[in-house]
């Protein structure tokens, strides 16, 4: 048995576990920032082994390593690094310096990992509450604040139902295809003709699991609360790495083990990836909380990168995987951007707030402006490419409603995302933030120039989302 | 290497602006860009030269690999052929022309941001260079887009007016509905032909003739398919019928940036589309019918909007509206050579127009409204000679250039036959006429009578600076010269010679020669009604300045529909922007009244924003969210055993 | 003969104290349904040869699982009445979704058959020559360490969360810091005052002693209400 594959994941956890016994010993001053270096330090060696990492599958069957974990892994350490550098300063201001956050941090990330390499019904599961249970008590980390403890709550309260439901269409594709393993299961299923109509429903239900974790509509009702309610890091946490790990889990279990029912859960796909895309460009006009926009506008994307899965093809999944990259880089940014909102010591969070910033910071504004106009797909920026990748897979494979609604959708969301360059440009200039600490303009520097010059250098990316593609579709 | 560089140093003069203009000052930032335009200018001028009179040889000049995956594969590259030589020696003139006069027309804004205008001002240019020498259909997106982008921020450049955010959003949106059709184009393109580089396109054109396409219920001919949704891209940036709406706000933006943007450059990019495009256009018939269709009634309306205007820069803009108009029947007839041309001797006149629409207004002290003129030819009389040339052109009265390509537009339309073409050539005439009579009206409101204006303001009357009136005069010369000097080349016995590939006629397609040979009254036609529309305009506003207030008086339902632009913004506010707003509203606070009745906000509302919102769907309460996800569940396993 | 009636009989009593859990009013009498199912579910592994599953299924939840229930359930004041109301105001629309998903999945069901080869694929076919302790441990730390490892993650974040969301530095307890005791100097707490006769404390007022408080422990700033009242009687 090769346990060598699961390598950067037990260096991982062993160092979570290290980094914890040094935050009980250290001194409690220091303890926070020091352990949270540490975080960065273990996550980078660990990308360095998924980097060195052979493909191969190990553990009975349990775990698979290849070229599409491999994209997934990595782009996950990157995510779940940005979120332990941008909580450095926020921690500070809101009194949260406690060392469990980025080992919580570093254990979901081992979660993530388990999950893009599942290959078995029930590593999916053990990963995902791994990443789960880290989350809930993430948002619920400012306990003294009762939006946080609240959020942590319902987060937790209804995620534990959707766990439910998934445990229940495991039990439902376990007891009708006689496999937890992902090949098993595949080649039960392999005629969709004979295919039971338990099968598919189990399917439902798996897929009712993760679209919630994915906030897809109509699973989607806890987000706005949960990402108003959670610390501000934590919610650019949750809006990035768990987002791509149940994405990219959700595809590998349909393309995979379910690959050849195809046409049945691809109009369940399109139903959701429709419905995520309207409610999340419509519902977002009204708010005026800038992190409840970004709930929405989050379900929105995940309805954009679900048409990718439901093209069911090679190029579909390709499309997904680079959506899901310049979506991190683009909400890493903007959440960078929103923790850095800051007057007088308080973190504000309303979009009137940002008024005028254009004169009172304009490098920021910059960064915001950017950021915006990439995630309302105009070119050249990274958010346009995402969309450009998801939407000729669509076209390729006939989808032209599905690709027309996308389109129709992001016309629509460009108007609130527009809005907000024009708050900051046009209107009356608000009191200026507070001077920004060097850690977060690092995330917004960083992800503003990936997001602005990937048109640049596409093809290095391209090619490695193609080859992650090529392993589900040969 | 020439062609290379007059693409890209206005990129290099808008980067150093941008980047340094805070810290080099206004002075240098304007320098620095003008004189990487005049470079830009030098080099396209002389690319062009050298390819239509030098010898040179056509081609394409390859700068990087970009996207490489699979059998998708794009790369950074110029096309060097007579159209793209055509359009950037004729952007990068004007644009230069334009970065000089705005130094004296942005000299009274505060300093220290006026770098950022000349930035903004060489982006643009540098996208539209970026779109006309685009290899393939992805790279001429990107400039496409960069174009949008620019004139957002150029529109919004005083972003201290509401009206001004206002536009600069509603030209971005109206303006990105055209792009959903563009792109779908471009995504079918490379769908049929596996392809999107336009050398493999148009060598594919004859292999997949017979290629259907199914959408909407029908299946419809590939080509026919793409060309409307290209068309469609091309009615959001060129402002035709439907998708005008946003070209007259966007005066709200400094006036050189109407004249680089909404008269010479960006909003002929539809029409560039169009004949760049054209081998693929020549297959779908019907497609092109429509443009014709679109291009004849925009002329018309545009034109009939015009004659009740107010103000100078809207019926200068209205009067662009109707122009494009005509470059579309060109095309949708087959005669992309006169639709070329009549942007090319457009882009001349239209520019002269607003540079010296803009010299009106920096003499009345910001004044736009041209009834509150009048009486100020003397005090401006270098202004008031050149709105003259400006206008003669556009209205095409012999020798000026609006002259030799309206005529061959309205000939060529007339020659080729179809019953769309006729009817542009009718809706033409018509709006010659009208043509005539608003730019007549303009000029007699804006410059005779009695002088409308405060004291205060008639004294402060000037001329305006030499750096300033160069700059028109130099138009002038172009809006004089480049109709009898070109016409030949273009449209004459030689136009093959000229164009080599760069444009694409099929073998039915004859109408560059019938053009020659429709009778005489069709070629007089067009200047009759311009004169008739003069004389119109002269005896009414000069002879009889009570008229017009009598006839819109009596004539009050048709002078306010027009007045009220068709009652468009009206029409899409109702249709679009309100019920948007409803369903947004709708679906963030419908009643849940009806599903589960009167149960108060649960666990303490996280959703705190509004105690006055009490009931919406996103309650706070964990039980509705619980119950929301069951019920989807329960939907989506309904709905799937019911679809299997 | 025997083993199946046992079965029915065990299986049976499982499945009313199991509904008893849920319907019993008081508390008390729920955890100790609990408690008879727990054993029911031993009796029903003990019959399919599981012997050692049975006997930790006593251990582990009888004895402590089920215990700890009851000490919580006694020591919190739950308000089940106040429970049951939320339960009777979303019954109907429960209810409703509740029967239509049962009929949809009594659809589906009623295509179920077992494939002939369906003892085969069981994941883990019991192997008759060694103890089921064994098999268990050769499932648990052979095929399957992946998974028990991730498990035994997955009860590290629980701990963490449950320190981290509960645990709180007493701030106004006093603990004894002999080393500043030590380090005080008379200097820092005795002011000598030449105070003249008959003046009293009318004419030099009361004099407060200079002792340094000592610093807070952490700054935390609120939400310490109720919970940190006792810390004083150290």
């Amino acid at each position: 048995m090769n346990w060598q594959l699961a390598l950067p994941e037990i260096f991982l956890s062993c160092s979570a576990m290290a980094i914890l016994m040094y935050g009980v010993f250290a001194r409690p001053e220091r303890s926070f920032v020091m352990s949270s270096m540490l975080a960065v330090g273990a996550l980078l060696l660990t990308a360095m082994l998924v980097l060195s990492g052979t493909p191969g599958v190990g553990y009975n069957g349990l775990f698979t390593v290849d070229a599409y974990s491999h994209f997934a892994k990595l782009l996950i350490l990157v995510a779940v690094g940005l979120g332990v550098v941008m909580s450095l300063d926020y921690a500070e201001h809101a009194n949260m310096q406690r060392f469990e956050f980025p080992i919580l941090m570093l254990l979901a990330a081992v979660g993530m990992m388990l999950m893009v390499s599942a290959t078995s019904l029930m590593t999916l599961y053990l990963g995902l509450e791994l990443m789960s249970l880290s989350i809930y008590v993430l948002a619920a980390f400012a306990r003294d604040e009762r939006r946080s403890a609240e959020a942590g709550l319902k987060y937790f309260v209804l995620g534990a139902l959707a766990s439910g439901l998934l445990l229940y269409g495991v039990s439902l594709v376990y007891g009708f295809s006689g496999s937890m393993s992902f090949a098993e299961i595949g080649r039960a299923m392999a005629d969709p003709k004979t295919a039971s109509p338990g099968l598919t429903v189990g399917i439902v239900f798996i897929v009712a699991g993760l679209a919630f974790k994915v906030s897809a509509v109509p699973f989607h009702m806890w987000t706005p609360d949960v990402y108003e309610g959670a610390p501000t890091p934590v919610t650019a946490f949750m809006g990035t790495a768990p987002k791509v790990a149940a994405i990219v889990l959700l595809v590998r279990l349909l393309s995979d083990p379910f690959g050849a029912l195809l046409g049945q859960w691809q109009q369940l796909i399109v139903l959701v990836s429709i419905a995520s895309m309207a409610l999340g460009s419509l519902a977002a006009i009204g708010q005026r909380n800038i992190k409840r926009l970004m709930a929405y506008s989050s379900i929105g994307h995940m309805g954009y990168a679900l048409i990718g899965l439901a093209a069911g093809t090679g190029a579909g999944v390709r499309g997904v995987l680079i959506y899901m990259l310049t979506y991190v880089f683009m909400n890493a940014g903007t959440f960078a951007c929103i923790i850095a909102m800051r007057r007088q010591g308080r973190n504000v969070e309303g979009v009137s707030d940002l008024s005028g910033l254009g004169r009172t910071d304009p490098a920021m504004a910059l960064a915001i402006a950017i950021f915006m106009f990439s995630m309302a797909g105009i070119p050249p920026f990274s958010g346009f490419w995402g969309k450009y990748f998801i939407f000729t897979a669509a076209v390729q494979q006939g989808m032209w409603l599905l690709a027309v609604i996308g389109v129709l959708t992001s016309v629509i969301g460009a108007f609130y995302y527009i809005r907000i360059i024009k708050v900051m440009y046009f209107d009356e200039p608000a009191p200026a933030f507070d001077p920004r600490p060097a850690s977060l303009s690092f995330v917004v520097g960083a992800s503003g120039l990936f997001t602005t010059f990937f048109f640049l250098f596409p093809a290095p990316v391209v090619a490695a989302a193609e080859a992650a593609a090529k392993v589900l579709f040969r | 290497m020439l062609f290379a560089t007059a693409v890209f140093a206005p990129l290099l003069g808008s980067l150093v602006a941008l980047l340094f203009g805070k810290q080099i000052g206004d002075r240098a930032a304007q320098a620095v860009t003008i004189i990487c335009m005049i470079l830009a200018a030098i080099c396209g001028t002389s690319a062009f030269v050298s390819l239509v009179y030098g010898g040179g040889a056509p081609g394409v000049v390859t700068l990087a690999t970009w996207v490489s995956s699979g059998d998708f594969s794009v790369t950074w590259a110029l096309r060097y052929d007579t159209l793209s030589a055509v359009m950037v020696a004729m952007i990068t003139f004007i644009a230069t022309l334009i970065h000089i006069y705005s130094v004296g027309y942005m000299g009274h804004e505060p300093h220290g941001s006026v770098w950022r205008f000349f930035s903004y001002l060489s982006l643009f240019t540098f996208a539209m260079l970026m779109l006309v020498t685009a290899d393939n259909l992805l790279q001429l997106f990107f400039g496409w887009e960069g174009v949008g982008l620019a004139s957002y921020l150029l529109i919004g450049y005083w972003y201290h007016k509401p009206s001004a955010c206002a536009a600069a959003i509603k030209a971005f949106v109206v303006n990105r509905i055209g792009d959903l059709g563009f792109a779908l184009g471009i995504a079918l393109i490379f769908v049929v032909f596996g392809s999107i580089t336009f050398d493999a396109i148009f060598a594919g054109v004859s292999q997949h003739q017979n290629d259907s396409y199914s959408v909407l219920g029908g299946t419809f001919r590939a080509y026919e398919v793409i060309g409307v949704l290209l068309f469609i891209g091309a009615m959001g940036k060129s402002a035709q019928l439907g998708l005008h709406v946003w070209l007259p706000d966007a005066m709200e933006g400094p006036t050189p940036v109407s004249a680089l943007i909404h008269a010479a450059t960006m909003v002929t990019a539809g029409v560039f589309l169009m004949a760049r495009m054209s081998p693929v256009l020549e297959y779908a018939p019907h497609a092109m019918a429509f443009v014709t269709f679109v291009g004849a009634s925009t002329a018309l309306f545009a034109a009939t909007v015009g004659v009740v205007q107010n103000d100078i820069k809207r019926i200068i803009a209205y009067s662009t509206c109707s122009q494009l108009g005509y470059m579309f029947v060109a095309a949708g007839v087959g005669a992309y050579q006169a639709s070329v041309f009549h942007l090319l001797t457009h882009a001349f006149f239209k520019a002269l127009l607003f540079l010296g629409a803009g010299s009106v207004i920096h003499a009345m002290s910001d004044e736009q409204d041209i009834r509150k003129m009048g009486g100020i030819w003397k005090k401006i009389p270098l202004t008031y000679t050149m709105m003259w040339i400006g206008s003669l052109a556009l209205a095409g009265v012999f020798p000026f250039a609006g002259f030799f390509s309206k005529d061959a537009v309205l000939e060529a339309a007339f020659a080729s036959h179809g019953g769309f073409a006729q009817y542009g050539f009718w809706c033409g005439i018509l709006a010659a006429f009208l043509t005539a009579f608003y730019s007549w009206r303009l000029l007699i409101l804006t410059f005779h009578g009695a002088p409308r204006a405060d004291k205060h303001t008639m004294d402060h009357v000037h001329e305006s600076p030499l750096v300033m009136t160069v700059p028109l005069m130099l138009l002038a010369a172009g809006a004089v010269l480049t109709g009898f000097t070109f016409a030949p080349q273009l449209l004459g016995e030689h136009w093959q010679h000229f164009w080599g590939a760069a444009i694409h006629n099929g073998p039915n397609n004859h109408v560059m020669h019938d053009m020659h040979e429709v009778p005489g009254w069709v070629v007089a036609l067009p200047a009759v009604v311009g004169l008739s529309g003069i004389a119109l305009a002269y005896i009414i506003y000069m002879g009889m300045p009570a008229l017009p207030a009598q006839l819109a008086e009596r004539f009050g339902g048709v002078y306010r529909f027009l007045l009220n632009k068709w009652y468009f913004d009206e029409l899409y506010d109702r249709i679009f922007v309100r019920p948007t707003m409803a369903l947004a509203r709708g679906l963030w606070q419908v009643g849940d009244a009806t599903i589960i009745d009167g149960i108060p906000n649960g666990v303490a509302s996280l959703t705190a924003q509004g105690a006055g919102r009490v009931v919406k769907v996103q309650t706070g309460s964990i039980a509705h969210y619980a119950f929301a996800m069951l019920i989807g569940v329960v939907v989506l396993v309904s709905l799937y055993l019911i679809i299997r | 003969m025997i083993a199946q009636l046992a079965f029915y009989a065990f299986a049976a009593i499982l499945l009313v104290s199991a509904g008893m859990v849920v319907s019993a009013r008081n508390p008390v009498h729920s955890v100790l349904y609990l408690v008879l199912a727990f054993f029911n579910a031993a009796a029903l592994f003990l019959l399919a040869g599981a012997e050692f599953l049975a006997m930790i299924l006593v251990i582990v939840y009888v004895g402590a699982v089920a215990v700890l229930f009851l000490f919580v359930v006694m020591m919190l004041d739950i308000n089940f009445a106040q429970l049951r109301e939320g339960f009777q105001r979303y019954l109907p629309i429960g209810a409703t979704i509740g029967v239509i998903l049962l009929v949809e999945l009594g659809i589906v069901l009623g295509g179920w058959s077992l494939a002939p080869q369906s003892a085969g694929l069981r994941a883990v076919p019991i192997d008759p020559n060694v103890t089921n302790t064994v098999q268990i441990g050769r499932v648990l730390y052979t095929d399957y360490i992946l998974l028990f490892q991730a498990s035994g993650l997955v009860l590290l974040v629980a701990m963490i969360g449950a320190i981290v969301l509960t645990l709180r530095d007493r701030t106004s307890s006093r603990h004894q810091s002999i080393a500043a005791q030590l380090a005080r100097t008379p200097a820092d707490t005795m002011e000598l005052l030449d105070v003249p006769s008959g003046v009293g404390t009318k004419g030099i007022g009361f004099l407060r002693p200079k002792v340094k408080e000592p610093a807070k422990v952490a700054q935390d700033n609120h939400g310490h209400i109720g919970h940190d009242n006792h810390g004083g009687h150290h």
